[in-house]
Formats: structure tokens, C-alpha cells, sequence
């Protein structure tokens, strides 16, 4: 940290004629309060602007704090940034006491191996010297081994790997110990058949036994070295309490040099195929297949030494270098990129940074920070997997040369030696993967609008929320058919046996080559480096956790139904033939071409996002044999809760589309009415279902008329008193502004009557030309169209100014806002303006309504639709797609949906505004300014607040709900549910039913009042679909035809329950609903109004007096309240369930 | 505020401190549960308006959502024959209301629990209803007066929420009318103010004292505001920027000053993530 000679910590001194009146007093503004920032405070830490003394502001500076200042403004665009970077090194950074417990440790394990007693010597195959309870790390495929073993003391033991060289990071401190495998142990011929490899594995288990007899060490497990199982590993944890905070891996390793380099040439055969498979072959060296992986894995074990060296040659000139390579460590981490089975690793990270310095990519003297952003930007714009890259200055000459490397592996990276590839079990689609991150990374980096430090470094990316389609291969055993199927016999035996990674390569080739236009980028998950007792048998390859695939889509191709391949005539035909099977069928097209083509099955939105599923069990099932049984898709699993339609699931698209074009229709229509006395300048839409975010869209509806009560007089329908509820009518709000004109009162009860008459005349006339029912009352006018009714507001744009003028006791106009004027400005100017711009969203982005929808639904079923309304909503979805940093904006609903319950409880509500730049309208310079002036007046603004463009000070969506605790509630809940569901996505093992986030758990509240399900009229929307369904009034083909009755609108017995119990008792209690369909209201007490309280005059609704010793106090009376309760929600109200036993007052 | 003195041997009415007397209040006969309505006589030391007399008026606190204006009187009526009920959602003086508006245009009430002013015909009623015993209750519905409430209630509600639009039409024309009347009455007051401000032949203005609100020239709050900043601008424009040397070190002395106060700004805001744990990447 920079630190300054003399600020003070103390509380400052201020004298009146310190702060003179000026600009500086009020831009601090500080409440003059003394700092408290100490830990012991951590919950109600709250950010207080500094104040400075004005001594310390104008004190002359010293050089040396000019250029710290200077380098702060020049080098980032914000010093924090900078500062932020040091404070997370210092976090993951090991403390000094911690290495002095790794090293005495290190000590104690290596006086430990140094006394291995020795064994004579027997055959390989004869384990009689091992005790039974001690295995060896290694599947034997196949069985027979030539050569002899025995057991003697290493030959040196030495710390390898990031902690000598300072750059282990937490968490998962792991320190490398290389035991060197004493010569005589070992045969120069070992390297053949897997005899070294073997050897290798005894040996770790003649350690292990050693080992285990002392007390020194605590647990002992086997691992294997990045999923190969030719490299096993042996795990130590330091006994007691210390032994979850770090672990020591032991490595078994040949003398350096024992093993000539050249002979694992990557175009080399080391395992002959008559050994492995048994059978007779030819006996010529020549023409046996190569084995460059499994001569990789050899070559790995005889240089760590020589690499540690390398790297501290090179690290000892930079002096950044151990925390950029940290810096780095974290942000692979963070991707998921670390770990597993050809992941890109710390040490290749100190590789990678290695090389930039050799190449002087990157100077000696370069921050942390900077190291970090060059080794980005070179990965972002380098393709290892086309044209790699080697650390070898000036390789021998039997070194091979790039090209020999690329023809053996995807990803070439060569070491300082020249004979090895680092990146050998990289596939190309996880270098695809980094690269994409890396690009990603480098295009926010710079974004000033972006909080780039916590995108870039503390946000974690597992795949399932980064990917927009995820799909799991589950029985990894059916993968060995796939070997066979795809005749990978020579490359099975290079890998030796391990199936999953053999023909990895081959089912990404092909899955990239179906899926083509249709994603950005396919990845996969790293198999992860599988643990097990020393005690336990190796497991077997088919015993990893499912591969998991996700898929980046492009929103454009991803859901197209058609392939269309090419000409029959062309020769590329037989390719598309061979690649889609019986699925390609010739095909005539409008333009009069004919050509190869496949045809997927869809008909909605929903059913279209199916379409890469399809693609992906058909090609895996054709090429590589895999069952539809084994394939787990995750993509489209939460969209369930929201699907509707009988014949064909949907999600919500296709009715809104009615919607919206009905709505254009009626829109047409009024622009075009003539005769009206002023004109209309606008019509827009102000309701969810017409920006595509309604949870469940209005559907056209044909009336049963013999259902209702009739009313004579004006023709419309009243609903029956014995009867179900009727079908509930959303009324899908539409304003229509009127020209301003002198013609305008300026009295508001004038105006309001003038709106009447417009509501009159408007539906004369609708009447007269296009025959539509209407309703016009003084506050709006329905129209009944299409089976759907919309709900007509004429407004006047200076309505809302009449409302806040009054003329005061002398006679002088003043101007004040009041919630009456606030109220109409909401529903005639940001609600319309929000729905045209958010429908410009969906526009761009196709699944932003289906995000939008689940999130609600999610957010109605945990009862907190009155909290975070579906404005509010609507809003934090949208800033999901307009700022995804560090992700792409989302692509499928169920990723949006995972973002969201994300950004609910990770999103630090307290400290941040969360800006939602609509449009993009907003520059960095507004940013900065929204983020001053929410600093600045904290604690008067609302608990989440959220800036838009046309609203950055106020937080109109949010300003009256929620409130602290029930935000509190929300993030809890959020995170819970978004851990209960990825869980319970990635693993096929667990119940699979994702309405289990949409449960609330009732328990917490004081009482239940139970809903007669015959008086909801959104019953069918329900979390859990009802047994019993109602007769509702509507016929389901169909919409109905102009004319006829005006039917039942907005009639919701449970809405009009609530708003009668808010008011009634708000006071008292708090009353949650699920709006779609919830058949139960809960309510919780407020513990304030149970305190007893003095009587007041003012304070009496609802209680009772008590007088005890001469004192009054009152206290809510609970037994009539429940009473008032049934009494008031008659015929509704099944039954209220008290829960007395909670209450505590 | 003495308690009351009017205490029956046999049936007490139950007293509160502060004057006032408890009616229990039930929803139907056989309900289980009781509310409690806080009643006393009016009392205020300057009752400005006389839809409120002193003497005859009960104050009462407590009135549940369900009982209306009419259900109140007829609850009260047991004690005497009822004037008027006044339901308020907080204790204080009436309003002066405007032009009676029709239901339809005035705003929607709040349904909550009201307080109530019932003015009795009759003084003697009050002191009636304060000596209710507190054990025989109000019965809000009885067979012969049923109370509408839930799904009959919101049905009746829907059925009466809507007009027809020549109805409506009617109201609003009428409104109208009597709206230009008035417009007109008060657009004729104001030429009269202005012809009184005219000079005469010989070239004198009368001055006059005319009442609070018609000045001639048309003032708001807005215009005040606009008149003092345009004032500060003026005197703003006429100073010298970066003029004589102080003034010029003084600006790099603030622009030093502002660099330092970001910096210990973003400090701070460090110290505070540090506090809340924030750099842990995992």
C-alpha cells in the first residue's frame, strides 16, 4: 500500500475557519463523525465520505507522493483497481507461519523417506513384500510385467514445483516433493511397456507403507498427477488440527538422465502392440504405432528438477514474477481452467509468463498487474493448437521440431529442453476455451463502466452458469464401445486404456463439425484428478463423475430447424450424407435449389431450443455408439415451470407474440380514429405481457356465457355468486397521450373529468368502426378485442405538474412533489418508456423474455412479487444482457435464470448501485457521476438501488420496496436456491425436480390462511399443478369474435383479499401470496406492534387496553383479528391456522 | 379529562383512563371473538365547524374495515336516533371539501380501521352509548341486517364499480358546466382587479387593497428561484479566472488537493471491502 506521511487516523481536529464555505465542504459532505473502521464492526461497516483537514489537502507535496499519485492516475484508470490487486495477493498469499509449518513438515517426511528400509529383490508381479493393507496406485492392463524390484531409500528427496519457486497460492496449498528412484532399482530398458511407470507405482507404495507406520504424518492418499494414471502421486497431510490446510504430494522420479530424451520422440513407439494386446504382430519397430502421450508422461517424470531451475533463473530477474504468475493462478481458478485432466495449470501459467519474459514480451521491471494483462492478451491472440510455441533456445538436434509435435498433439507448447510438450493432454476445444476467456477478459479489462477487478478475478465461472447449454455423458463405460466404434485401437494403447481421454478428441470433432454455425464455442469439463485411499483399489476409469459439455450458442443459427447442406450434385453430398445418416433427405427449396438437407423436429420457441439435443444424440448415437440413455441434456431443464400449451409446450413466446400483435392492430386502429376533439400523439404499451416478460402471457379466451350473471342495462357480465371465480382477464394497460392544448384545464378534478369524456368518446367510436365492446369508466377505457382486453389510460403530459402546483397562504405558486403526482408519471411516462425499451431487448436478445419470466415465476412462488416487483425485475434481467462481464450475455433461459438468483445474493446491494445502462445510453463519465452521488447520500436512498438512464438519482422502481430485511431475505433465499439447483442440475444422481426451489418453506410465519382453491382464479399456474381444476366461464378454442357481452375484467377475489388485509392491518402484519395460483396467504407478525404500547387516540386500529397496576397499555387483539380474518375474506378463506405456538409475546 | 362518573351498580361500563369507555363489538352473534370500540364524548377546546357539536357528538376509536358509514349509524342507533357518522382513517378536524364530486371520480378510500364522529340527535344518547355494559356487545350482522362481506362483498363491489357511459357522460358534462361557470366567474373577478388598476384620464391609479391572492402580476415560487440565480450568475461574471498569480496556484493547489482526496477516498473504500472480507477470491 502507498502510504502518506500524515494522514491522520485519529479523528481530525476542525476549527470553524479550517472549512471556510465552499465547494470543498460540500462535495465532501461528511457527516462529521470519526472514522470507524475496525473489524469488531464488520456488519454495520458503512462507507463514510473522508474528510481530510484542510492541512493535510493543501500540505506541499513531496516528490515522491506526486509520482505515486501520478502513476496511480496514469497506469490504471482507477487506483483501486490497483489497490484491490494487492489486497487479493495478500489473500491468497501464504503466511510466514504457515510456510514455517510446511517446512518443518517437508523436514520430518524427508527424514522419514530417507530411512526406507531396503527389501531384496523379487520379480515385478510379486507384492508378497507389501503388507496387504497397502495397494499399488496402478490398474494392471494388461496383467504380465518383465523385471525385478525392490525397495530402497531414495536416492535424493527435493522440494519441486510452485512453492520453492514462490508461487503457491491458496487455497489448496500443495507443496511437491520429488523422491528420485534410486538407479539401481530401475532397468535403462524401463521405459517400454510400461515397466517404468509400474516400477513406479511400487515404489510409491513401498513409501506409502513406510510411511504409515508414523505418527508424524497424518493421512495418506493416492492421486494421480493431472488424471494420468500412469503418474500416481501420494498425498500426505500433516497430522492434527493442520491437516485440511495443506497437503504434500509425493513424487517418484528416475535419476535425471537415466533415460536418453530421444527415445520418447513423439513419433516413437514405446508399448508394443504385441504386449498390450496380446496377440502376435509384426515384430518390426518401424511399423508399430507411435506413442507420443504415453512418451510424454515418461519424459514429464525425468525433468521437474531442470524446469524448477529454469523457472527460478527466470522468476529471480523479475520481480513481479511470483505474484503475476499468482494473479494468474487465481484467474484460472476462477474458470475452472486449473484443474483436472489437460487443464492449463499453475505450472504451465509460470511457463507461459516465462516465455513472454524470454521473448521480451513482457520487461523485468512490469507490475504484477501488467504481467497479468500481457499474458492475457498474448493468449487471446495466439493459437497454441495451430501454431505453438517452445521454450527450447537451442534444442539438440534430435529434439522434434514444432511441426512433429503438432502432428502428435492439439496443443504444442515445448519446454526448455525441446523434447517435451507441456500441453500434451490439452484438447484444442480447452485451448479454445482459454482463449475465449482471455479475449473476454481483455475486452472488459479497459471498460470503465465495468468493476473490472471483481469480473475479472472474483467472480467464479462454473460451467453450468457460463455455458448456455450444458449436457452430460453419464455411463462413461459405453465410451469404450465408442473406442471400438471409432477404431482408436493405437491411440486406447497410447493412452494406456484410458478410454475417456482417447476418444475426448474425436467426439469434440465431431459434435464441432454437427453443431458448426449453430454455437461460438464448445467446452468441456477437465475430468477431475480422482483421490483414494492408500488402503483402497485404484478406481477404474468408468468411476469418474460425468463428462460434463456446455455449449456457447449463437443466439441467430442455435435454434434453426433446418441443416441445410449441400447441392445433390456436389461432391461435398457423401461428406453431409455420412456426418447426418438417415437424417439427410433431399430437399427442394423456394429459390428452386435442391439440396441435401436435414429437418429437426420443433414447433414453439421452447421446442427449437431442443434442436442442438437433437443434433447431439443423433450424431453420438450414429458415430460413436453412445445411447440417448447416457446422454443427460441440462439445458432446458428449469424452463418446465413455465411451460404452458396442450399440444405443443411452450414457454410463453408464441402467446406473447398474439399479444403484441393484437396490440399493434388496436394501436393502428386508434391512430387512425378521426374526429376526436385533440389528437393523439401517442400510444404506448404499459403492461409486461406487451414487452414479452408477462409470466404467464393473457391467451385469447372464448366466453361461456350461460356461466355469468348478466346485467341488462349496459351488456356486461357479472360473475356468479355460487360459482367458481371466473377465468381471471388481465387487463393489458395501453396510454394514449393527447395532444396538450390551451383547451386543457388546469384544475385537477377538471382534467380528470376531461380524461372521462376522451374514455367516452373514444369508445363510441371504436364502437362505430371496428365494432369492438367497450367499458369506458373515468380512470380508463377496456376494450374488448380478440379474445383479450386492453385497458385504454389517456393521459396529459402536464398532468403531473397541475398535481404538484398548489398556491400556499400568500398567494404564491409553489411546486412540490407528491406521491399522487409520482404515482401518474410512473404509470403514463417510465412504465411505457420501460416496456418499449425492454421490448427493444428482447428484439435483440430472444431469450431475455423467458428470463424474465422464470425469474418472476421464482420470485412469485417464494412470495416476494410485492418486494421486488416485476418491474424491478424486469430490470435486473435486462442488466443480465446488457453488462454479462465476465460472461456473454445469456443464451438459453435456464443460464439467465442461474445469472439472476446470482446476482440476487452476490451482488453487494449496500455499497454498489447497479446501473442498467438501457440503450447503452449512458457514458463512463455519467457512471462515475451515479456512483458519486450514491456514495454520497447512502443512507437516504433505497436499500437496492438501480439507475437507468432516464433515472439516476432516484431509483423510482425500487423506492418503495424492498426494505432491509426483506432484501436480506431475498438474498438468502436466492443463494440457497441457486445451490440447491445447480447441484441438482450437474448431478443426474440426485431427484431430479427442479420445483423444489419454488417451494417456499412456510414455516417461519405466524399464520396460514388457507384459500378455497374454487375462489383462485389462477389456479392452473400453480407451483405443483392442481388435482382438481374448476370450470372457469371460458371455452379453450379460440378467441371470441367483436360484440357480445363485456365480460368479467380484473376480477381477482385473492388481489382484492390482500389489498383489504394490507390496509386493514399493515400495521400489524406483513401478508405473502404467490400470485400465480398460491392457495395459501401468509402472514407474519411485526415484533414492534406486539410490544405493548401506550394508549393513543391515533394507535388504536385493532387493539385492545390492558391495564396492569395502574398502567394503560395496548397490544394487538389477535383473537378478533383472526376473526376479522374470516369474516372478511367470506366465501375465500378456507380455513386460518394459527400457529400460536411460534408467538413469543 | 375526568373519567366518568356515571357508574350503574349493576351493569359497570367498563373505563379506560383518558375518558373512555369500552362497547365490545362482535361481527354476528355467534362469533367467538370480540373488538373493542373506544367511545368518549367530543371534546375539543376550538371546534371550528358545527357539523360537529360539542355536546351531542361521540367520539369513537376502532371502527373495523367492515362497518361502513351506514352500518356505523345503524350500530349507533341503539342509543339514540343518529344525526350523521363521520368515518376518518385518523382522529382531527374535518376537512373543507371542494365541489362534491360524485363517488366515481373521488379517489379511493382506504379500507382500513377508521375512527368515527356520531353526532346524536340527542345529547342523552351520548352518555348512553359511554355506559353500555362492557359485557353485552354490538352486533355489526344480524339476520334482519346482513353485512356484505368477502366474495359477495367484492361481486357487489364489481357490479356497482361500473357506469353506464351515458351516466357518466351526464355527470361529466354537468361537471363541466358548472366547471366554466366558475372559470368564468373568476376570469370576470380578475379583469375587474386589472381595470381598477388602470389609470384614470388625469393620469392618477387607484390603489387599493385587494384581498390575499389576486396580485396583477402573476408570481410562483419558480420565478423567485430564477431571479436569484440569474442574479448570482451576474455578479459570477464579473470575476477574474487565473488572474493574478495566487489565484493561479491556488487551482494547481486544488487539483493537488483533489488527487489526494481520491486517493485516500479509494483507500478507504479498500479498508472497508478489507473489513467486509471481499478480497477473498473464493
Amino acid at each position: 500500500m502507498k502510504k502518506k506521511q500524515t494522514v491522520t487516523e485519529e479523528p481530525v481536529e476542525m476549527h470553524p475557519s479550517d472549512f471556510p464555505h465552499g465547494d470543498e465542504e460540500e462535495q465532501l459532505g461528511a457527516p462529521k463523525k470519526p472514522k470507524r473502521m475496525k473489524a469488531s464492526e464488520e456488519e454495520e461497516v458503512v462507507y463514510h465520505p473522508v474528510k481530510l483537514s484542510r492541512s493535510d489537502l493543501y500540505r506541499p507535496p513531496t516528490a515522491e507522493e506526486l509520482n505515486h499519485l501520478k502513476e496511480a492516475e496514469s497506469l490504471f484508470h482507477c487506483s483501486l483497481l490497483k489497490m484491490q490487486m494487492e489486497e487479493l495477493l495478500k489473500e491468497v498469499s501464504l503466511s510466514e507461519r504457515r510456510k514455517q509449518q510446511i517446512d518443518s513438515f517437508v523436514k520430518t517426511v524427508t527424514k522419514l523417506l530417507e530411512t526406507v528400509p531396503v527389501s531384496p529383490k523379487v520379480e515385478v508381479s510379486d507384492l508378497s513384500w507389501l503388507s496387504g493393507t497397502v495397494k499399488v496406485p496402478f490398474l494392471l492392463v494388461p496383467k504380465v510385467t518383465k523385471g525385478k524390484f525392490h525397495m530402497a531409500p531414495p536416492a535424493s528427496v527435493d522440494l519441486i514445483g510452485s512453492y520453492p519457486l514462490g508461487t503457491c497460492v491458496k487455497p489448496h496449498i500443495k507443496v511437491d516433493l520429488a523422491a528420485t528412484i534410486p538407479a539401481d532399482v530401475l532397468h535403462p530398458k524401463d521405459f517400454l511397456n510400461q515397466r517404468y511407470p509400474r516400477k513406479r507405482a511400487l515404489y510409491l507404495a513401498g513409501l506409502a507403507q513406510h510411511l504409515r507406520s508414523s505418527s508424524d504424518v497424518g493421512e495418506l492418499r493416492y492421486s494421480c498427477l493431472h488424471g494420468n494414471r500412469l503418474k500416481p502421486v501420494l498425498l500426505l497431510s500433516p497430522p492434527g488440527k493442520d491437516s485440511s490446510s495443506f497437503t504434500v504430494c509425493v513424487h517418484a522420479c528416475p535419476p535425471p538422465g537415466f533415460f536418453k530424451p530421444s527415445r520418447f520422440h513423439p513419433q516413437r513407439n514405446n508399448i508394443r502392440t504385441e504386449w498390450y494386446t496380446g496377440l502376435q504382430a509384426s515384430h518390426d519397430e518401424n511399423s508399430e504405432p507411435p506413442t507420443p502421450h504415453y512418451n510424454g508422461s515418461i519424459l514429464g517424470d525425468l525433468l521437474p528438477r531442470a524446469h524448477l531451475q529454469f523457472l527460478s533463473a527466470i522468476g529471480s530477474q523479475c520481480s513481479a514474477f511470483s505474484d503475476g504468475v499468482a494473479l494468474l493462478k487465481v484467474w484460472l481458478h476462477q474458470r475452472e481452467l486449473d484443474q483436472g485432466a489437460g487443464c492449463f495449470n499453475g505450472f504451465l501459467a509460470s511457463m507461459l509468463l516465462a516465455y513472454l519474459l524470454m521473448n521480451h514480451r513482457i520487461s523485468n521491471t512490469m507490475t504484477a498487474y501488467q504481467l497479468l494483462r500481457n499474458s492475457l492478451n498474448f493468449l487471446a491472440s495466439t493459437d497454441l493448437s495451430a501454431s505453438g510455441i517452445s521454450l527450447a533456445k537451442d534444442p539438440d538436434s534430435t529434439a522434434p521440431s514444432l511441426a512433429e509435435f503438432h502432428n502428435a498433439f492439439q496443443v504444442v507448447f515445448v519446454d526448455p529442453s525441446g523434447h517435451l510438450n507441456m500441453c500434451a493432454d490439452m484438447t484444442a476445444s480447452t485451448y479454445k476455451q482459454l482463449q475465449h476467456e482471455a479475449s473476454v477478459s481483455m475486452q472488459f479489462w479497459d471498460d470503465p463502466t465495468v468493476d473490472g477487478f471483481h469480473c475479472l478475478l472474483m467472480t467464479p465461472k462454473p460451467m453450468i452458469r457460463t455455458s448456455d447449454c450444458v449436457f452430460q455423458l453419464c455411463d462413461l463405460v459405453k465410451l469404450q464401445a465408442s473406442c471400438k466404434k471409432q477404431n482408436l485401437l493405437s491411440e486406447l494403447m497410447d493412452h494406456s486404456g484410458n478410454y475417456v481421454q482417447t476418444v475426448l478428441p474425436f467426439l469434440l470433432a465431431l459434435l464441432q463439425q454437427g453443431l458448426n454455425q449453430r454455437i461460438h464455442l464448445l467446452t468441456h469439463s477437465l475430468s477431475p484428478d480422482p483421490e483414494w485411499s492408500v488402503e483402497r483399489e485404484t478406481p477404474k476409469y468408468k468411476a469418474q463423475p460425468p463428462l460434463s459439455f456446455g455449449l456457447l450458442l449463437n443466439p441467430e443459427l442455435a435454434a434453426s430447424v433446418l441443416e441445410k447442406g449441400p447441392p445433390a450434385d456436389s461432391p461435398k453430398a457423401a461428406e453431409f450424407r455420412q456426418l447426418w445418416g438417415s437424417r439427410s433427405e433431399l430437399r427442394r427449396f423456394q429459390d428452386g435449389a435442391i439440396t441435401e438437407a436435414v429437418l429437426w423436429d420443433g414447433k414453439s420457441a421452447y421446442q427449437k431450443r431442443l434442436v442442438p439435443n437433437q443434433i447431439i444424440t443423433h450424431l453420438l448415437q450414429l458415430h460413436a455408439g453412445i445411447p440417448v440413455s447416457c446422454v443427460r441434456f441440462v439445458g432446458t431443464m428449469v424452463d418446465d415451470v413455465i411451460t404452458t400449451g396442450n399440444e405443443v409446450p411452450s414457454t410463453g413466446e408464441e402467446e406473447s407474440l398474439v399479444v403484441v400483435q393484437s396490440y399493434d392492430d388496436l394501436s393502428r386502429k386508434l391512430w387512425k380514429l378521426e374526429g376526436l376533439p385533440l389528437s393523439i400523439t401517442a400510444v404506448q404499451g404499459a403492461h409486461p405481457a406487451l414487452r414479452y416478460t408477462q409470466v404467464f402471457p393473457p391467451e385469447p379466451v372464448r366466453l361461456d356465457y350461460s356461466f355469468f350473471e348478466r346485467e341488462k342495462t349496459c351488456r356486461f357480465l357479472v360473475p356468479k355468486e355460487g360459482k367458481p371465480c371466473p377465468h381471471y382477464l388481465t387487463p393489458i394497460t395501453v396510454i394514449c397521450h393527447m395532444e396538450g392544448s390551451g383547451k386543457w384545464p388546469h384544475d385537477r378534478t377538471a382534467i380528470r373529468h376531461i380524461r372521462a369524456a376522451f374514455h367516452i368518446s373514444l369508445a363510441e367510436m371504436l364502437k362505430k368502426h371496428h365494432n369492438y365492446t367497450c367499458l369506458p369508466c373515468p380512470t380508463h377505457l377496456d376494450v374488448w378485442k380478440d379474445g383479450l382486453v386492453f385497458r385504454i389510460q389517456v393521459a396529459y403530459h402536464r398532468e403531473p405538474q397541475v398535481l404538484r402546483e398548489s398556491v400556499n397562504a400568500e398567494g404564491l405558486l409553489v411546486v412540490r412533489d407528491n406521491e399522487e403526482a409520482q404515482v401518474l408519471e410512473m404509470a403514463t411516462i417510465h412504465k411505457p418508456l420501460l416496456t418499449s425499451t425492454l421490448h427493444g431487448l428482447q428484439q435483440q436478445q430472444p431469450c431475455f423474455g423467458a428470463v424474465c419470466r422464470l425469474a418472476k415465476r421464482w420470485l412469485a412462488a417464494q412470495l416476494f412479487s410485492e418486494d421486488i416487483t416485476e418491474d424491478t425485475a424486469d430490470l435486473l434481467v435486462a442488466s443480465l444482457f446488457l453488462q454479462p462481464t465476465p460472461f456473454t450475455p445469456p443464451g438459453s433461459p435456464q443460464v439467465g435464470f442461474l445469472r439472476f438468483l446470482r446476482l440476487l445474493s452476490a451482488f453487494d446491494w449496500r455499497n454498489n448501485p447497479l446501473v442498467v445502462n438501457l440503450n447503452k445510453q449512458l457514458t463512463a463519465a455519467e457512471y462515475t457521476e451515479i456512483k458519486n452521488d450514491f456514495m454520497a447520500s447512502r443512507e437516504s436512498l433505497p436499500v437496492m438501488f438501480i439507475a437507468t438512464p432516464t433515472d439516476k438519482k432516484m431509483s423510482l422502481w425500487t423506492r418503495r420496496a424492498p426494505s432491509v430485511q426483506m432484501l436480506q431475505r431475498v438474498m438468502t433465499v436466492a443463494a440457497e436456491s441457486l445451490k440447491v439447483l445447480e447441484q441438482q442440475l450437474m448431478d443426474g444422481s440426485q431427484i431430479q425436480d427442479v420445483r423444489v426451489i419454488m417451494r417456499p418453506p412456510l414455516d417461519a410465519y405466524d399464520v396460514l390462511i388457507h384459500l378455497n382453491p374454487k375462489q383462485v382464479p389462477l389456479l392452473r399456474h400453480a407451483v405443483d399443478a392442481p388435482v382438481v381444476t374448476f370450470s372457469r366461464g371460458v371455452m379453450t378454442n379460440g378467441a371470441d369474435q367483436a360484440g357480445g357481452a363485456f365480460p368479467v375484467v380484473d376480477y381477482n377475489p385473492v388481489s382484492l383479499y390482500l389489498t383489504e388485509l394490507r390496509e386493514a392491518f399493515e400495521d400489524l402484519a406483513l401478508f405473502f401470496c404467490d400470485p400465480y395460483g398460491g392457495t395459501v396467504i401468509s402472514v407474519l407478525w411485526k415484533p414492534k406492534a406486539f410490544v405493548p404500547a401506550p394508549f393513543k387516540t391515533s394507535h388504536m386500529a385493532a387493539r385492545s387496553v390492558e391495564v396492569t397496576g395502574g398502567e394503560v397499555k395496548t397490544i394487538p387483539n389477535v383473537e378478533a383479528i383472526l376473526e376479522d380474518f374470516r369474516v372478511m375474506g367470506k366465501g375465500l378463506v378456507k380455513s386460518v391456522d394459527a400457529r400460536t405456538e411460534k408467538w413469543m409475546f | 379529562m375526568a373519567p366518568s362518573k356515571k357508574k350503574h351498580a349493576t351493569k359497570q361500563a367498563c373505563v379506560t383512563p383518558e375518558g373512555f369507555a369500552v362497547l365490545p363489538l362482535q361481527f354476528s352473534p355467534d362469533s367467538a371473538a370480540r373488538h373493542s370500540l373506544y367511545v368518549k364524548e367530543h371534546k375539543v377546546r376550538a371546534e371550528k365547524t358545527s357539523c360537529r357539536p360539542l355536546d351531542r357528538t361521540l367520539f369513537v376509536l376502532n371502527i373495523p374495515p367492515y362497518c361502513s358509514q351506514s352500518v356505523t349509524q345503524d350500530l349507533f342507533s341503539k342509543f339514540g336516533v343518529v344525526a350523521s357518522v363521520e368515518l376518518r382513517d385518523v382522529p382531527g378536524s374535518s376537512q373543507e371539501s371542494g365541489p362534491k364530486l360524485p363517488k366515481i371520480f373521488r379517489p379511493a378510500a382506504k379500507q382500513g380501521f377508521k375512527v368515527g364522529y356520531v353526532v346524536f340527535e340527542s345529547s342523552s344518547s351520548v352518555t348512553a352509548a359511554k355506559s353500555h355494559p362492557h359485557d353485552e356487545s354490538l352486533v355489526v350482522s344480524t339476520e334482519q341486517k346482513p353485512v356484505k362481506t368477502g366474495v359477495q362483498k367484492w361481486i357487489q363491489h364489481y357490479t356497482k364499480s361500473i357506469i353506464h357511459p351515458d351516466k357518466l357522460q351526464q355527470t361529466v358534462d354537468s361537471f363541466m358546466q358548472d366547471y366554466d361557470k366558475r372559470q368564468e366567474k373568476e376570469a370576470e373577478r380578475q379583469r375587474e382587479e386589472a381595470e381598477k388598476q388602470q389609470e384614470d384620464e388625469e393620469g392618477w391609479v387607484k390603489v387599493t387593497r385587494g384581498h390575499k391572492g389576486a396580485k396583477a402580476r402573476p408570481h410562483s415560487e419558480a420565478a423567485n428561484q430564477r431571479t436569484l440565480q440569474r442574479e448570482a450568475r451576474k455578479k459570477r461574471r464579473k470575476e477574474l479566472m487565473n488572474f493574478y498569480t495566487w489565484q493561479h496556484k491556488n487551482t494547481q493547489k486544488e487539483h493537488i488537493a483533489e488527487l489526494r482526496r481520491k486517493f485516500e477516498e479509494d483507500k478507504q473504500r479498500i479498508a472497508l471491502m478489507r473489513a467486509q472480507r471481499k478480497f477473498k477470491p473464493y
